[in-house]
């Protein structure tokens, strides 16, 4: 169902607060800039209207960022309750009206520097001494080392080295506009497929090969990711033009593990649907 | 003297070889080591050598293993902990210059934690570069973060966020520089420490 303007309005300031929550959780300024009671009482206001999934994870999200900032306001409060606690821009003030040597000084002061010395102990010679003596010449060792069988350097057939997956009979560009094509039909109702839904083959090592396929369409602008929801869930959607798009507005990786068990997760689901 | 007496003059001796001598990459040994060492009672053999090291103005230190000072740990705490020799008194800044610091690295050290401890223990990298850049160039601020990230002073996340580090909590007293960097503590007499930024670069190797 396409989404009102208002439910657009409402889903970008529930984003706008997400984004406040982080940015103070994880920037370290004052906590208390974030209006807790007026953002709580916001949500509140919001929850009715929710109908997806996507929005209500959403809710969830929001809630549990404002849990952190609300950590963070208990902890920013001990902190100033603390001996430790002074203004940090009186701080910055006084440092930068400190010269260096004053700073030394000060240091130097409150600084107790821990004994280490870097040299061997008497202990240690004897050891190595004792170690010297045992150990056999490089030659020995190489000798007792088990060799490996060695092999006349013969030549390989086409159909060998398809079987091997050294060659493969398509080209890669074809094999990429072929799944970039898979992708575009698949999507053509919802306009996203989740990433694991698309890769998934009945066979690993195929599920492995178009995951490694997969992510060319994405560096190369056939396709993009996206991640949704609370457990940043990975969706696919195709670029809408034909082609790769030039450039990419704002570059970024992610590493999307493609592990055996969530393979057989996936597997032992379908095979019970 | 007495066997015992000799015997626990023995396992002194050999507790002062583990505690001075660098064994990892950090310094110090851990209470199992030392049990494994010096036997089950390996703490009253530590308190002799607190005792003798006390005369030469050293003392040992317990700490946790992130480094923060332990009070009263119980023997499974003791057993996890790390064993450190310390300075009992601080350095004069004589002795501190003497000892391969430069007074422009520990200036920017002092503004670096004083700056992290009072952003209750984290700061932004470029914030912290941003501060020391108004008294050193970049390329020394680069250099100085670097040899503090590598010494174990600091800590960063991939974030590019800065922590103290175990050293800094091992070595500093938090509360004593910033008060001195407010002023408000009477300044000590010291020699005249002037800055070094212009003078040939010694080797910073504490």
């Amino acid at each position: 169902m396409p989404r009102t303007l208002d439910e657009g309005k409402r889903r970008e300031r529930v984003l706008r607060l997400i984004q406040l929550c982080r940015t103070a959780v994880e920037r370290g300024v004052d906590p208390f800039e974030v209006d807790v009671k007026d953002m709580l009482d916001l949500l509140n206001r919001y929850l009715p209207g929710w109908r997806d999934l996507d929005e209500l994870s959403l809710d969830a999200e929001a809630l549990n960022r404002l849990a952190a900032v609300i950590e963070l306001q208990g902890n920013w409060i001990r902190y100033r309750c603390s001996l430790l606690y002074v203004d940090p821009l009186v701080v910055e003030f006084k440092v930068r009206a400190l010269d260096a040597s004053t700073l030394f000084n000060d240091f130097v002061r409150a600084w107790r520097p821990v004994l280490e010395y870097e040299q061997l102990s008497p202990q240690q010679i004897k050891e190595a001494v004792e170690y010297w003596n045992r150990l056999p010449s490089l030659a020995e060792r190489l000798r007792r080392l088990p060799r490996a069988p060695w092999i006349r350097p013969s030549r390989m057939s086409l159909d060998e080295m398809l079987q091997l997956g050294v060659f493969s009979a398509q080209g890669f560009e074809q094999v990429l506009s072929e799944l970039a094509a898979e992708l575009r039909d698949r999507t053509e109702r919802e306009g996203s497929v989740t990433y694991w839904g698309f890769i998934y083959s009945d066979t690993y090592e195929e599920t492995v090969r178009r995951a490694y396929l997969t992510s060319f369409l994405i560096t190369y602008g056939y396709a993009r990711l996206e991640l949704r929801g609370l457990d940043e869930e990975a969706y696919l959607r195709p670029t809408p033009a034909e082609g790769p798009s030039p450039e990419p507005q704002q570059p970024s990786s992610f590493a999307m593990p493609v592990d055996y068990e969530t393979w057989l997760r996936l597997s032992e689901a379908r095979r019970l649907e | 003297m007495s066997d015992e007496a000799a015997a626990y003059a023995r396992r002194t001796k050999r507790a002062a070889q583990l505690l001075f001598f660098q064994r990892h990459r950090r310094p110090g040994v851990k209470g199992w080591e030392l049990k494994r060492t010096l036997g089950r009672n390996y703490m009253k053999v530590i308190e002799l050598l607190d005792q003798e090291l006390g005369k030469l103005g050293l003392e040992i230190k317990v700490l946790q293993e992130e480094g923060q000072p332990l009070e009263k740990p119980s023997p499974e705490e003791l057993d996890r902990a790390l064993f450190v020799i310390r300075l009992r008194e601080p350095l004069t800044a004589t002795d501190a210059r003497l000892s391969g610091w430069r007074i422009d690295d520990v200036a920017a050290l002092a503004a670096t934690v004083a700056y992290i401890l009072s952003r209750q223990g984290k700061a932004l990298q470029r914030d912290v570069e941003r501060l020391l850049e108004t008294k050193f160039p970049g390329w020394v601020v680069q250099y100085a973060l670097e040899r503090f990230l590598r010494r174990g002073y600091l800590t960063r996340d991939e974030s590019g966020m800065l922590y103290l580090g175990w050293r800094s909590r091992a070595e500093i007293d938090q509360k004593l520089l910033l008060n001195l960097i407010m002023g408000e503590e009477p300044p000590r007499a010291q020699e005249g420490a002037p800055t070094d930024m212009e003078g040939s670069r010694a080797p910073m190797t504490p």
